[in-house]
């Protein structure tokens, strides 16, 4: 070939090499990017007085005067929107009606228990105020006007009757008049689309705004604030303001997504021009304002991570970190020295250094179904500790699996010590241990830091192992060893597939991911930051 | 530095019986698992001093911590199987079930497609790889994406009984590991087919009409859905009367108890 | 008392040293309790240090003995041959059947694809670490490789089934974007971390002259490498390779999330966009709900036995090359 091709060609590896290397950059930017800006977001973003006020609730933080004050400014904006509504719904709420007709039963039972008739004329009002209780039902139900006539009429029926007329069972009788009055004239038809359609704008109204005032409180805390994020606060707007429905289109064809304005839906009635009004006053309504919540890595979460940090996963994390360091580096460190120094070529060390090979290549699923059979179904017991998963075992779990990692490392570090040192300190007269303790170890330390680094990284981000062993995915801050724990690993793999709420909470499910990795990645530069002051102080010597 | 990190390891080590306050642990169905999450939240704010564990890994984990006394509650999505029920008999262990709440096992497809109800037969069809594309059984021109739970899952054994008849499945099917997975594949993919509990379809899957009923709460309540069935937590023993672990168990049965099963899109089994 | 000669020396001036060792006051000969004591401290110290040495052979051997407890009783009833064999999975149907070639095909599908998506990065990029790039270049970009080789697997998994299978299905249609491909991918930037860093090794161990031997017979630098140094480093860089395999069969978390985990055989074998099921999830997506002790159970405690002895195979292989690449370093 021609000298010239050859030249062409080599500076055309050269630039092929660099591609590779420039890809492998790319591909870190792509793989941590998007969890970064995502998750950072969980940390840094815009919002609004509900997250105030739940902060205040649930941890405590925050200026109480301030929050309470912009609470009654958002309330005010949002009154008229209650009222609306109010107006609205009063004659097509047949769920609220049929709430009173239960709650005037359940009534009526309980004041039939304080009377003293006899049990079977107990048994038998009962059974006839059932029976006019549930046609009522069906009556609010029915959207065809002969069916509902129907039932009515049955009910009304019972107007005279005098085992009803004066007990608290005549308010059935009293719904079914104020029911026929309000019905009389509208459109059935229509009044059920009203209905189902409200029903979605009211739902979508306590995701935005939290429960409507005077409502009951409800039992989960998630269900008790609004939009805390500006961001969801936009998509929930956008569900208010847009109805949608699919459109078939052709034979053989899927159907497409058609929106239509709310407004247009309630055309001519009074909720029509209640959705540009919450277009407009939303900021007014929520107050958002740019957050930076540094308390996501200290405070506790509620079940489901819907609201707060992730604080006790730090905490696990790190526990399970440092104990299995606890465990590791002695282990690994001692056999090492022994395999330097006193290990002679025969069949026994053979057999050691295969083993150590082997247990370098086990997968970690295995390495989880051992720490279960071995150390909580076997070690525990033994000492008298109950055989459930805990940090102890999945530690322990943990520093079997990284052993590997700190042995070669450590192998090599001790190796790499020139032999000029030991001797040296050998023909001064110290003994072979002492000449280890004080000569070699601490010019191997760079090195068994790396095995310490590495080992770190292994043990923090391992989740198979820890499954069975010692990870939960809902419980308290551990309080010692023999609990178990959360940790971020778990958290995340919860977070991105097993978790219903998680899917709504986006921002959290990366948040957890970054901060494993930027845990992982912090404790790396300590660690390195460590062995260079380490290797600095031993140069210097 | 060095003896902070010694110090701080010695107390944690010497930590270990500590004067502990009652706790209380759940182990089983990643179904039931939202249910027992929200009961856990609101006894754990109810009673100070109270810790409740929750681990969902799935109904035949829980059964098993069940039998070896490693939790105190187990929540299954399915009935304990007979062999179940043997070994926690040998081990000392007398499970008793409690229904807390009515599940149906919806199909789900996404919104855009144009199928709306499906018979058994149909759905046993696509499951078992005899139907491969939608426009067969009048939908869309496209390929069924099948996915379903795996094969040790309560929600399984339910789908696998009383739809697939114990037909095996085709051997393209796809496997997930959660209700929550199989939503989000059916929600990001066109022509995926699934099925989930009803807790678990919201507004971006469409839930399909089997035999001509929809799954709706007065359809699984009263039975007539076909494929509904009930969730269990399951004890050792009828708990005691007034212990947190009865009253645990008994939530269901409490106005809130149910305010809460229906917030999380489950079927309560009575009706106040 | 030599003790005490030896401290003296440490601290001593030139002249201290120059003292006689002995003289008769203090003998250099050890009293005999001295020397028992010696004697035993050597011994005991050095048994003690095997003992803990011997925790990883321990560790080895309860993890064999566990796994084959629980998987014998599969492997006495039903037959090996169909366990190899036979593509049909079916561990809950009323005649369950028990075959893991499926599986096997998965793993080894993913796994070889990947290692081809990472060979050719993985040993360019060693390449231009070693020999292209100067030394203060390469401890800009030695960092970059050590973080990704930090990132834990579950973040990966995380990645792969959140980002890259959605983008997956929106840019190139396929019909589901958790597949062999998608698993492929993100095993292969697993992988690459291992394979730069073994395989930058054995390069940057191969002799200055041959190199320079090579210049002097007027090649260029890429004929260099090709012809001369990456054959010269060939053992080493195999060894890397085989290590990058041995992490992408045995990753768990990452083929869980984004593999699809459908127990069948690709029909066009080369179509990547199906979805494909490998052991190792195999084993962890089924044991939490399996009931303990049954035959599906021991059936996965089995494929952890498969998983192990593959493993196993691997590293023998890999050893075997790191042995041929020391020993061809140190022959020169």
């Amino acid at each position: 070939m021609r000298p010239g091709v050859r030249i062409a060609i080599d500076k055309i590896f050269t630039v092929v090499a660099g591609a590779s290397v420039v890809c492998l950059c790319l591909v870190l930017v792509a793989v941590l990017g998007p969890m970064l800006l995502r998750g950072g977001s969980a940390v840094a973003f815009k919002g609004t007085v509900e997250f105030r006020k739940m902060q205040l609730v649930l941890f405590g933080q925050g200026d109480e005067d301030k929050i309470a004050a912009e609470s009654r400014q958002a309330e005010i904006a949002r009154a008229k929107i209650y009222s609306t509504i109010e107006k609205f719904k009063g004659g097509i709420d047949s769920e609220a009606l049929t709430e009173k007709a239960k709650q005037i039963y359940r009534q009526f039972g309980n004041d039939l228990g304080q009377t003293n008739m006899s049990a079977e004329d107990v048994a038998e009002l009962r059974s006839v105020t059932r029976n006019i209780r549930d046609r009522l039902e069906s009556a609010f139900a029915s959207s065809n006007t002969a069916e509902v006539n129907e039932s009515l009429a049955y009910v009304l029926n019972f107007k005279d009757d005098p085992r009803i007329k004066n007990t608290s069972a005549a308010g059935l009788i009293g719904l079914a008049e104020q029911y026929s009055k309000d019905i009389h004239g509208i459109n059935l038809a229509e009044r059920q689309r009203y209905y189902q359609e409200l029903r979605q704008v009211e739902d979508t109204l306590i995701e935005l705004l939290g429960p409507a005032p005077g409502s009951a409180t409800p039992a989960l805390m998630m269900n008790r604030f609004g939009a805390t994020r500006w961001d969801l606060a936009q998509k929930l707007l956008g569900r208010l303001l847009w109805y949608e429905e699919w459109i078939k289109q052709g034979p053989g064809q899927p159907m497409v997504r058609r929106l239509t304005p709310r407004s247009q839906r309630f055309a001519g009635t009074e909720l029509e021009g209640l959705f540009a009004y919450i277009q407009q006053n939303l900021p007014e309504m929520l107050k958002p304002r740019p957050t930076f919540y540094w308390q996501y890595f200290i405070d506790d979460s509620t079940p489901g991570h819907y609201f707060g940090g992730v604080g006790p996963e730090i905490l696990g994390t790190l526990l399970l970190t440092i104990i299995a360091m606890l465990f590791v580096v002695p282990f690994g460190v001692i056999s090492a020295a022994y395999l330097v120094e006193c290990a002679s070529d025969n069949f026994v060390m053979r057999i050691i250094r295969m083993s150590i090979n082997t247990l370098a290549g086990v997968p970690s699923i295995v390495f989880g179904l051992f720490g279960l059979a071995f150390f909580v179904m076997f070690f525990l017991p033994m000492f008298g500790a109950p055989s459930k998963g805990c940090i102890l075992a999945a530690s322990m779990t943990l520093a079997v699996l990284t052993l590997p990692v700190m042995i070669r490392a450590s192998e090599e570090a001790i190796r790499a010590v020139p032999q000029t040192y030991k001797e040296a300190s050998l023909a001064l007269g110290a003994s072979r241990f002492r000449t280890f303790i004080k000569v070699t170890l601490p010019a191997a330390l760079p090195g068994i830091l790396t095995g310490v680094i590495l080992s770190l990284s292994r043990v923090a981000g391992e989740t198979a192992p820890v499954l069975f062993t010692g990870a939960v995915a809902l419980g308290p801050v551990p309080k010692s060893i023999f609990d178990p724990t959360r940790t971020l690993s778990y958290g995340s793999y919860d977070m991105a597939v097993g978790d219903k709420l998680a899917a709504m909470v986006p921002h959290n499910q990366f948040g957890m991911v970054i901060t494993l990795v930027l845990l992982i990645l912090c404790l790396n530069t300590v660690a390195i930051v460590l062995r260079s002051r380490v290797f600095k102080k031993l140069a210097g010597h | 530095m060095k003896r902070l990190v010694f110090s701080l390891a010695l107390l944690m080590l010497a930590a270990t019986g500590p004067v502990r306050a009652e706790t209380l642990q759940i182990d089983g169905s990643t179904t039931v698992g939202p249910i027992a999450d929200a009961f856990a939240e609101y006894f754990m704010r109810t009673n100070p001093g109270l810790e409740i564990t929750v681990k969902k890994t799935g109904s035949g984990d829980g059964a098993a911590a069940l039998i070896d006394s490693r939790c105190d509650i187990a929540t299954l999505s399915r009935f304990m199987k007979d062999k179940e029920f043997k070994a926690a008999v040998d081990h000392n262990v007398l499970p008793v079930a409690h229904a807390i709440a009515m599940d149906g096992v919806c199909i789900i497809v996404h919104p855009s497609n144009t199928v709306a109800a499906l018979t058994t037969a149909q759905v046993r069809d696509i499951y078992a790889g005899k139907t491969k594309n939608w426009k067969e059984i009048g939908g869309p021109d496209a390929e069924i994406v099948i996915v379903s739970r795996d094969t040790s899952s309560g929600t399984y054994e339910t789908f696998n009984e009383k739809i697939m008849e114990k037909e095996k499945l085709a051997s393209n099917v796809e496997y997930v590991n959660s209700n929550p997975q199989a939503q989000a594949r059916v929600k990001t993919t066109a022509g995926a087919i699934s099925y989930v509990g009803i807790g678990f379809v919201d507004a971006d899957v469409k839930a399909l009409k089997i035999d001509g009923i929809a799954p709706t709460k007065q359809t699984i309540a009263n039975g007539t859905y076909p494929v509904a069935r009930p969730l269990f937590m399951f004890t050792n023993g009828y708990p005691k009367l007034g212990s947190t672990v009865f009253k645990f168990c008994t939530f269901y049965l409490t106005e809130k108890g149910q305010e809460i099963i229906l917030a999380k899109g489950f079927v309560p089994v009575t009706n106040y | 008392m030599l003790e005490s000669s030896a401290i003296k020396a440490k601290q001593g001036t030139l002249l201290d040293t120059l003292a006689p060792a002995a003289d008769s006051h203090r003998p250099l000969v050890l009293t005999p309790t001295e020397d028992i004591r010696g004697f035993l401290t050597l011994h005991l110290g050095r048994t003690a240090l095997f003992l803990v040495t011997c925790t990883s052979v321990l560790a080895v051997f309860l993890i064999f003995l566990f796994v084959i407890r629980e998987a014998l009783p599969f492997l006495a009833k039903f037959s090996i041959k169909e366990f190899l064999t036979s593509t049909a999975w079916y561990p809950e149907a009323v005649t369950p059947k028990f075959g893991t070639l499926a599986l096997l095909v998965g793993s080894g599908y993913v796994t070889i694809v990947s290692i081809i998506f990472a060979v050719p990065v993985g040993i360019l990029a060693a390449v231009f670490l070693s020999d292209i790039v100067s030394m203060r270049i390469r401890n800009i970009i030695k960092p970059i490789i050590e973080i990704l080789a930090a990132i834990p697997s579950v973040a990966y998994g995380f990645f792969a089934v959140m980002v890259l299978a959605p983008w997956m299905q929106q840019k190139f249609g396929f019909s589901t974007g958790t597949n062999a491909l998608n698993a492929s991918l993100v095993l292969a930037v697993m992988a690459l971390p291992t394979i730069i860093s073994v395989s930058e090794d054995s390069i940057s161990a191969v002799g200055r002259e041959l190199r320079e031997a090579s210049y002097g017979c007027g090649a260029t630098r890429m004929e260099t490498i090709f012809n001369v140094v990456i054959p010269a480093a060939h053992s080493g860089i195999i060894a890397g390779i085989v290590l990058g395999m041995m992490r992408a069969i045995g990753e768990t978390m990452v083929v869980w999330m984004a593999s699809g985990n459908a127990a069948q055989i690709p029909s066009p074998w080369w179509d990547l966009s199906q979805s494909v099921r490998t052991l190792t999830a195999t084993i962890a997506g089924d044991m939490g709900e399996t009931e303990k002790g049954s035959p599906h159970y021991r059936a996965l405690f089995a494929a952890g036995l498969l998983l192990l002895v593959i493993t196993l195979c691997l590293n023998m292989v890999s050893e075997y090359f790191l042995i041929r690449a020391k020993r061809a370093g140190g022959k020169r």
